[in-house]
């Protein structure tokens, strides 16, 4: 087969408008969130329907050419990264919110669905899309269920895969099944529950089918100052141990501070050692006493202050900084390596100290900003790719801290994925037998393994070992995209 | 305990007593081809059709300890064996719950709780049993032991494989150790109770509870058979004339609460319910004794699912498949989720009437997309199985799920004939 057949095979399954392959076109696509790696696709669809997905994956494997579906490209485990070259999926096109039903409060969803768009949309019927990504504003939908991905109000809402009911889903051979159900219990193995955080893995996504969340009654947003970040740390697993689950629990220390108030004005002090995020919401009377709770909990753990967002253009103030925070730090280095470990919450105060001196060996600058509540730590480990050796070093620090979190009983990755980033880690995690039961599941959906090969665990590549010495190479000789 | 399933005895009772005898019992029993039915506490052996084999009997009571519990984290580690009872008193003493709450819970274990899919009525407030559901270790058919998940609050690492679990009724393999999130006790939980004369009433009230300000953790309707199957209940009803009986149950602060309890006694009183009690005290086991509607009984007992917009429909059609055959069927359903059970007598209904009866009510519910399973198929005389369907018409995707069972039960010895792959 060549690249022309293949080219030559797509236009005629799908149309020639929908594919591109000329080089201007295709390195759009060679990145993700991150700066791992970058590859180049050997050409791109952008199918309109799910039948043109399924044309275009059965034209593509059925010439053994891997596939790479994409949303936003927001990932930040090289998820989206066509290592292996192939055919990468965009599903920019399909980006209609179908229907949505307030009775039975749920929405039909095409995948390139910007996040935020979808609450937008329900917003007149009082409700919205309760996974909230800081990405939110342009990862979609189904990259969100793609990486089952998080957010700051998963504390309490719960992550991506609590809000996705059925999904339609195009699979290796270009057949179409549909998943899941709105209806609770229906018989059958809960096939949805593996496809959602499967990373492109299992199928692509085409269409899904999503729970909408009521808006709170009342909501309040606190900012409360620390000057030591052991406090902070302590303070928010206090709060967990006092049995208060807030409707988001959010961390942000060091340098960072200073670098969100220079680029955003979100109010934040400056000179703070960490500050927390906390934000409640319910009915009025649950709310007056969990903001007792909560104060009380502040004071003793030592808080500097708690303001207390007075309307509603300060919380988007304090939320804008909180958003913006990755960006906000490129003023301190141009590119990061973030890290996603979680531990137990009542580990948080000496994993977060244990990252901050991990950082300091590698001589690395260090923010952390996180999802406190969840204890999903999220270093951010900065760097400048143009000197030589500091990303290797970003990323050597960045296993040290997840094996840090893996010994704290906590896990190697809580939203971001796995992707090409970490699957040789899993066997921190997981022995031979727990990785060969996920191949096995990969195998049922995907015998030949043209899915997105090689992302998540790492299976039956020609190249893989070489992969991350190419990545290096790459990145470095081309300079990485934040 | 008795091992009898559909009159059948096991040849052989095995009591593994860690998760690594467990999986060495499944490697022998798959290398041998001898077929098995995984045990918790037999509450819900009713589920399922009878065994095409039943060799031996894995009794799961060997592994009923809790293997970490830091009240800290809000998260707790059992083995599978381990009553939901027992796991609920090891949480109580730190405030805390796991928001489940299905029948018989202290003879019920969470293994057998998580692997035939059990629901409750507190899943309107706090979502199902796969939602609080963290990881799990299970062995699967073939002996390997393999854990998914983790036991931190949020994980993406490998495949959500322990979803695969919940509901497949031990086919894929036998759940040895769960990991669970779990919630702080609300301060304050209350429940009203309001009747009904029409069947539409109490929908509009549901429909008008689920509107703000109203966060119902649970809501029932229960007709007036199920109301005297539950005598908990009799102290609230003064007479029995064709009530359709409303149970709402709300959590918070004591202020939250109250304020919910008065204005939801202001819409049903407009809507024109007869009588409201409010339970001043402590409402568990109240709640309890509705649960217990869904334990075995010499009846058989129907889940039935619809969506949420077709509700009204939904209990229609229950009520029309029984009425014409002038059967006096018990029923609640769970509002706000989609789910009913019913109870059919079948004392002296012969087999092949029945038949008929579930499929007209399937046909029925196959129109608005809905389903039937029978949740319980007493060991009636005169009752053949084989003219039953317990599950219905297989999903579409039924040979994907054969794969993945092929994948890790290759011999078929785990449950075989029970499920629907
Ligand atoms: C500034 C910033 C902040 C972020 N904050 C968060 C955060 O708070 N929480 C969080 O969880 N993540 C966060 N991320 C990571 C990322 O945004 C999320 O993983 C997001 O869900 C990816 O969506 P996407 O549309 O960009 O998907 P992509 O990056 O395009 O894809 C992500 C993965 O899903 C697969 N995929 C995409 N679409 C489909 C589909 N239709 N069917 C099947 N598989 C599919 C892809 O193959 C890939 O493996 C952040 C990223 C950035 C850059």
């Amino acid at each position: 087969m060549t690249r022309e057949t293949l080219i030559a095979a797509l236009q005629s399954a799908i149309g020639p408008t929908c594919v591109l392959h000329r080089p201007e076109e295709l390195m759009l696509y060679e990145y993700d969130g991150s700066s791992l790696d970058q590859a180049l696709p050997d050409v791109v669809v952008v199918p309109g329907s799910t039948a043109e997905v399924a044309a275009a994956v059965r034209a593509a494997t059925g010439m053994g050419v891997p596939v790479v579906v994409r949303g936003a490209g927001t990932g930040l485990a090289g998820g989206t990264v066509p290592d292996r070259g192939g055919m990468v999926v965009s599903l920019a096109r399909l980006n209609r919110v179908l229907s949505i039903d307030p009775a039975s409060r749920t929405a039909v969803v095409q995948p390139g669905v910007v996040n935020t768009e979808l609450s937008v949309a329900a917003a007149p019927y009082g409700m919205h899309f309760a996974p909230d990504p800081s990405s939110q504003r342009s990862s979609t939908v189904g990259g969100n269920a793609g990486s089952n991905a998080g957010g700051p109000h998963c504390l309490k809402y719960g992550v991506t895969t609590n809000h996705v009911l059925a999904a339609t889903v195009v699979l290796a051979d270009g057949s179409v099944v549909r998943l899941g159900s709105t209806v609770p219990d229906a018989p059958g193995y809960d096939l949805l529950g593996a496809v959602v955080g499967s990373e492109g893995t299992l199928g692509i996504i085409t269409e899904l089918t999503v729970r909408l969340t009521r808006n709170a009654e009342d909501v309040r947003t606190f900012l409360v100052i620390f000057d030591e970040m052991d406090a902070a740390g302590a303070c928010v697993s206090a709060i967990i141990a006092a049995g208060i689950i807030p409707a988001a629990l959010e961390m942000m220390s060091g340098e960072g501070i200073a670098a969100i108030e220079a680029s955003v004005h979100a109010g934040y002090p400056p000179d703070a050692r960490a500050v927390l995020l906390i934000e409640i919401d319910g009915l009025r009377e649950d709310l007056a006493d969990e903001a007792r709770r909560i104060a009380e909990v502040c004071t003793a753990s030592g808080a500097r202050e708690l303001r207390t967002a007075a309307d509603s253009a300060q919380r988007e103030r304090l939320w804008a900084g909180r958003k913006g925070a990755l960006a906000a730090c490129a003023r301190i280095a141009p590119h990061y390596h973030i890290v996603d470990g979680v531990v137990p919450r009542s580990r948080l105060p000496e994993v977060l100290r244990y990252s901050e001196e991990v950082a300091a060996r590698y001589d690395l600058k260090v923010v952390n900003i996180f999802h406190a509540g969840d204890g999903n730590l999220h270093p951010l480990l900065l760097f400048n790719l143009r000197v030589p050796g500091t990303r290797e070093r970003a990323v050597a620090a960045g296993e040290e801290i997840l094996r840090a979190c893996v010994a704290a009983g906590g896990t190697i990755s809580g939203e971001h994925g796995i992707g090409l980033e970490k699957r040789d880690y899993m066997s921190w995690l997981f022995s031979e037998d727990d990785l060969s039961a996920f191949a096995d599941i990969r195998a049922v959906f995907d015998p030949t393994e043209m899915m997105n090969p090689g992302k998540l665990l790492r299976t039956g590549a020609p190249s893989a070992d070489q992969a991350p010495t190419q990545a290096f190479r790459r990145t470095t000789e081309r300079g990485a995209w934040i | 305990m008795d091992f009898t399933l559909y009159s059948q005895p096991p040849a052989r009772v095995i009591t593994p007593a860690t998760a690594e005898d467990l999986a060495d019992c499944l490697r022998e029993a798959s290398a041998a081809g001898s077929s098995v039915v995984p045990w918790g506490g037999g509450t819900r052996q009713g589920l399922g059709g009878p065994p095409t084999r039943y060799d031996l009997a894995l009794s799961m009571s060997g592994l009923s300890r809790v293997v970490e519990y830091t009240p800290a984290d809000l998260v707790i580690s059992v083995e599978a064996g381990a009553t939901l009872g027992m796991v609920q008193e090891t949480l109580a003493p730190h405030g805390q719950w796991l928001p489940w709450d299905p029948p018989l819970p202290r003879r019920a274990t969470v293994g057998g709780l998580l692997a035939s899919g059990a629901g409750g009525m507190l899943r309107l407030g706090y979502g199902s049993p796969r939602d609080w559901t963290l990881g799990m270790r299970v062995a699967l058919g073939d002996g390997r032991l393999v854990k998914s998940g983790s036991r931190v609050v949020k994980n993406v690492a490998g495949y959500d494989s322990h979803k695969l679990h919940i509901g497949a009724l031990g086919t894929l393999g036998v759940i040895a150790e769960a990991t669970f999130k779990v919630a702080p006790i609300p301060p304050r939980r209350q429940t009203l109770i309001a009747a009904f004369t029409t069947t539409k009433a109490p929908l509009e009230a549901i429909a008008q509870l689920r509107q703000p300000p109203f966060h119902p953790i649970s809501m029932v309707i229960l007709n007036d058979e199920a109301e005297r199957a539950i005598p908990a209940l009799h102290p609230f009803l003064r007479d029995h004339s064709h009530y359709l009986m409303v149970a709402v149950r709300f959590a918070g602060t004591a202020g939250a609460v109250a304020r919910q309890i008065r204005a939801a006694v202001a819409h049903c009183v407009e809507l024109g319910s007869r009588v409201i009690e409010l339970n001043e005290l402590d409402d568990a086991p109240i709640w309890e004794a509705i649960a217990d509607f869904v334990q075995p009984t010499g009846d058989l007992m129907l889940r039935v699912g619809a969506p949420l917009g077709q509700q009204y429909e939904m209990i229609r059609l229950l009520e029309m498949t029984t009425r014409a055959r002038g059967w006096a069927t018990a029923r609640m359903v769970i509002a706000g989720v989609g789910l009913a059970y019913a109870r059919w007598p079948i004392a002296g209904v012969p087999a092949a009437a029945l038949a008929a009866a579930l499929a007209e009510l399937r046909a029925g519910l196959a129109t608005i997309g809905g389903y039937v399973v029978i949740e319980e198929l007493p060991a009636a005389p005169g009752i053949d199985r084989d003219v039953l369907d317990v599950w219905g018409a297989p999903p579409e995707t039924l040979a994907l799920m054969r794969s993945l069972r092929a994948a890790w039960d290759p011999a078929g010895v785990l449950n075989p004939g029970r499920y629907l792959v």
